[in-house]
């Protein structure tokens, strides 16, 4: 047909061409697949690889759980069938398809706030500075001051007890604490994380609030209690605190007075990180500071009063910081003269400023300083590393906390001759030779043995 | 001539063209003969595509075929030699926490015509399937000696000079000597985010217990040697750390996938005066049956001194990433008992170190069992509730394990080698059931060994130090004190 189409002449050379490709096609594949079974091929794999994938899919535990198996311990009881049972019924070993929240099982019932109470953090305490004072008298092997003029103190931070939605998450946060650690172990400073919601009412960010009561009340022998977000890092690894400087004071914030007391601007201060003495001043304070936080529609019409009153305020449910900056704005008299708004250094670093001057600090400046030549805290406020949505774009966020983390890092890496090959980099290069005389080296920084954090004497100071 | 072949007839179906061209009027003789030529070339072609597509799949599919009857026969061998093992000793500890699995190596296939497109390396040896997750480096001179750093051998009269004149920094605090435990992870998110997850509880586990002990942690997070790659990497580390802070007396590494689950317990530093190194294993498994798991370096300490600093030194030269580390693994396997083919790991490498020169280390080295510096989590997890209605914490032992470590369970990787269920429900049960230690201070305690969430078990009180002198862990020990 197609000959009386076209013509026997032009039909034929068709029908040639086609044999040519035909030909062409097949030695190509030959080619592919001789090729791919030698040398590979990436991500396409090798014939040996489908091959184990097939072996696996057919028999998804056997091959693996085999010799190991069989090393398992053997209890005395003769478990041996629990440990055929581990590799047999445990289904795959691959945590691709894992789901974790299947895993959790809560026994018991949760407890049932009564309505018709108002809410409160604990039965009320007047006697609190007694009773510390009488403690630490009969205790001291526990003083509250660990140095002249160092305070015993205790960082809290935590995370929520379920995995972060957002896959990277957790990983994030396990940054955060690893810095968290170094800065703490430097300076003398124990850390306290929370991975346990202690009061359901006053879940999210009013969950610090009664955390932060009972540690008080666990802990007298700690004099500050330092809280600090889970999204805020140390930039300034040698930056100690100037504790002198809050003789006087019981609670320090990053803030400054005109914003808070004058204009009654809700971002005037910030509690991301903040440090507070143990006393009967600071319960009485926590005290002040809950009513507005337990869930539901106490805290969405406290929400709509700091809207109100506060400058700047979009409108959501009450926060814990809004609340601590109506206190304050309202309650100056009671409150004011023992707060002390700190702005010469960052004790709370706002990301969005900071996080593109790293290069230019290293260039400049040096470790110690704290300030905005050097931040002590990066805070990534609005980052939200765990859940699934922020205030800034995801990636932007991610990078920078990377950055943020490399350059407090470093700080602590070069002690041991190491730096990060770049701010963006998780690699590490040596910037020092291992010498036979180590301990002639001294580390620029001087954070290796540092004077603050020298064991002295043991005594109480009130 | 294949194509003219194919050319002159048509392969499969095409006009017999020249037949045509010469004149149709030949007759059905010449058609049928053509026809027969046809097919008879047909069929040429269809045998040499049939003998190139068999000669190419028994060069590749040879190789899965050879290893996975070697893999059989490994674990043959495996289960006959371990069954006396454990038949003698019950309490068999069992194989640490490998960064990649032991993989069965394959023999090249000597008995095929190899196809000449396949570049097999020259080695006369058997190599290894290709590793698509490490690329060897082919940097390391196997002449040289890899060293960990300049050789020193003063180390101890330097560290007494410098406590000397350093008594802000003594080496003793409290009556403690000071510790410093070392763990850490890769520095890259895991493979699945439920690694991260269970690292960041395991953590929180020990900045808990480190809290309550007075030890600080180092958590590293960085490969500080490119060759001491894997579990090698606490290697450089701990040497480094050493080092830096002559004021430390001990070096405790542990596992990541360690969990401490006896909060109150304290290691009995006075037993380990005389001692450098205090390990968890079986000296019957060590010197009589030479296991490769009769010692376990997921968890151990290791003295700041001369004597560690060359145990080091002696025991990094099978680590270097490359053929060092695969051939060291070769003499390892033959030289262990039950070691399956892989390459060198730190664990076994100690082993050998160790039985191979016994007369010059095993004295300065503990080898613990009375309770579990390491213990095997899957003998454990199930019998935590049994151990809270029977015993209490502070033992360390079988009845309350000191440390559960998830050997096998490879959380941050991809594949483990347990099933992945009951892998996290351990790790959440050893978490809650040390954490309920931890909480109980605090008046709080999980709701069941598999929930996140807490309960209150002691009301809120006017007067809660009654409970701190009660309850703190710190107290206790200070009151047992003599």
């Amino acid at each position: 047909m197609i000959e009386r189409c076209l013509g026997p002449h032009r039909c034929r050379r068709i029908q040639r061409a086609l044999r040519h490709l035909k030909v062409t096609v097949l030695c190509l594949v030959l080619t592919v697949v001789v090729l791919r079974g030698t040398i590979g091929a990436g991500k396409f794999g090798t014939p040996e690889q489908d091959l184990d994938e097939i072996r696996q899919h057919f028999q998804p535990s056997r091959k693996r759980a085999e010799p190991h198996r069989v090393l398992e311990e053997i209890q005395t009881g003769g478990d041996s069938d629990s440990s055929s049972a581990a590799s047999g019924a445990g289904g795959s070993n691959n945590y691709e398809t894992f789901e974790i929240n299947k895993i959790f099982v809560d026994e018991g019932e949760e407890e049932k706030p009564d309505p018709n109470k108002p809410y409160t953090l604990g039965p009320k305490i007047s006697d609190w500075d007694e009773q510390r004072s009488d403690w630490l008298a009969k205790n001291p092997t526990f003083p509250n001051f660990i140095g002249p003029n160092k305070p015993r103190v205790l960082l809290v931070t935590g995370s929520a007890p379920k995995p972060c939605e957002n896959p990277v998450g957790d990983h994030y946060l396990l940054k955060s604490i690893k810095n968290k650690i170094d800065y703490c172990r430097l300076h003398g400073i124990e850390i306290f994380y929370n991975m346990a919601l202690l009061d359901a009412e006053m879940a999210g960010f009013w969950a610090k609030l009664p955390l932060i009561r009972k540690l008080l009340l666990s802990h007298p022998e700690v004099e500050f209690l330092w809280w600090m977000d889970s999204d805020a890092m140390f930039t300034d690894m040698a930056f100690e605190l100037p504790w002198e400087r809050y003789k006087e004071y019981n609670l320090v914030m990053h803030g400054w007075n005109e914003m808070v007391y004058d204009e009654k601007n809700w971002i005037g201060l910030n509690t991301g990180s903040f440090l507070l003495r143990n006393n009967q001043w600071a319960l009485d304070l926590l005290d002040t500071w809950a009513p507005m936080g337990p869930k539901g529609k106490i805290r969405e019409e406290a929400g709509k009063v700091l809207t109100r009153e506060l400058k700047g305020r979009p409108v959501f449910e009450a926060d814990d910081q809004s609340a601590m900056v109506y206190l304050l704005a309202t309650q100056r008299d009671t409150w004011g003269n023992k707060v002390y708004l700190e702005n010469g250094y960052y004790l709370h670093g706002y990301w969005g400023i900071l996080v593109d001057r790293y290069e230019e600090m290293i260039e400049n400046y040096h470790p110690g300083l704290g300030d905005h030549r050097w931040p002590l805290v990066t805070h990534f406020v609005g980052c939200k590393p765990c859940g699934k949505f922020g205030d800034y774009p995801v990636e932007r966020c991610l990078k920078q906390m990377d950055r943020a983390f490399n350059f407090g890092d470093n700080q602590i890496l070069q002690i041991y001759g190491f730096t990060h090959k770049s701010l963006a980099s998780r690699k590490v290069k040596r910037v020092r030779n291992e010498t036979s005389n180590p301990l002639e080296m001294k580390d620029e920084l001087g954070l290796l043995h540092p004077a603050f954090k020298a064991v002295k004497l043991q005594t109480n100071q009130v | 001539m294949v194509q003219d072949a194919l050319r002159t007839s048509g392969s499969g179906g095409g006009l017999p063209t020249t037949a045509v061209w010469n004149g149709g009027g030949r007759g059905r003789g010449f058609l049928r003969g053509w026809q027969v030529q046809n097919t008879s070339i047909n069929i040429k072609i269809m045998i040499l595509c049939g003998f190139v597509t068999i000669l190419v799949l028994l060069g590749t599919v040879s190789f899965g075929n050879l290893g996975s009857s070697n893999a059989d026969a490994v674990n043959q061998n495996l289960i006959k030699e371990t069954e006396p093992i454990l038949a003698e000793s019950p309490s068999a500890s069992v194989p640490t926490d490998l960064e990649e699995l032991p993989k069965p190596e394959a023999n090249p296939p000597t008995d095929l015509e190899e196809p000449p497109i396949a570049e097999e390396p020259s080695k006369p040896e058997a190599n290894p399937p290709p590793e698509l997750e490490e690329p060897p480096k082919a940097e390391v001179n196997p002449n040289v000696t890899y060293t960990l750093g300049p050789r020193i051998t003063n180390w101890d009269s330097q560290r007494k000079v410098w406590l000397n004149q350093n008594p802000g920094f003594p080496s003793i605090v409290n009556g403690k000597a000071r510790i410093l435990l070392l763990t850490g992870s890769p520095p890259g998110p895991c493979d699945k985010p439920i690694g991260d997850y269970y690292l960041l509880k395991t953590v929180k586990n020990k900045i808990d217990y480190c809290r309550i002990h007075g030890i600080e942690i180092v958590y590293n997070m960085a490969h500080l040697d490119e060759e001491l790659s894997g579990y090698w990497t606490k290697l450089p580390m701990i040497r480094r750390l050493m080092l830096s802070h002559p004021e430390v007396e001990w070096i405790w590494w542990m596992d990541s996938d360690a969990l401490f689950t006896d909060i109150l317990f304290e290691i009995p530093m006075s037993r380990y005066e005389k001692h450098n190194l205090v390990i968890h294993g079986y000296p019957d498994l060590l010197f009589n049956q030479k296991s490769w798991v009769a010692l376990n370096t997921g968890v151990f300490l290791l003295r700041n001194c001369q004597w560690s600093l060359d145990l080091l030194d002696a025991w990094a030269p099978m680590g270097p990433k490359g053929p060092i580390r695969d051939e060291a693994g070769k003499v390892l396997t033959a030289y262990l008992k039950g070691r399956p083919a892989f390459e060198a790991d730190d664990q076994s490498a100690l082993i050998y170190l160790l039985l191979s020169q016994k007369e010059k280390w095993m004295e300065k080295v503990y080898v613990e069992n009375q309770y579990y510096l390491h213990g095997f989590w899957e003998g454990l997890v199930d019998k935590y509730e049994e151990m809270i209605e029977k015993y209490h914490p502070g033992l360390g032992d079988e009845r309350w394990p000191f440390v559960t470590h998830f050997v096998g369970c490879k959380p941050c990787g991809s594949y483990a080698d347990y099933a992945e269920e009951r892998c996290f429900k351990g790790m959440e049960r050893a978490f809650n059931f040390a954490d309920n230690q931890v909480l109980k201070l605090y008046g709080f305690s999980h709701m069941g060994l598999l929930s996140p969430k807490v309960k209150r078990i002691r009301n809120e009180t006017v007067s809660p130090l009654e409970f701190v002198d009660k309850f703190d862990i710190r107290r206790t020990h200070e009151e047992t004190k003599p």
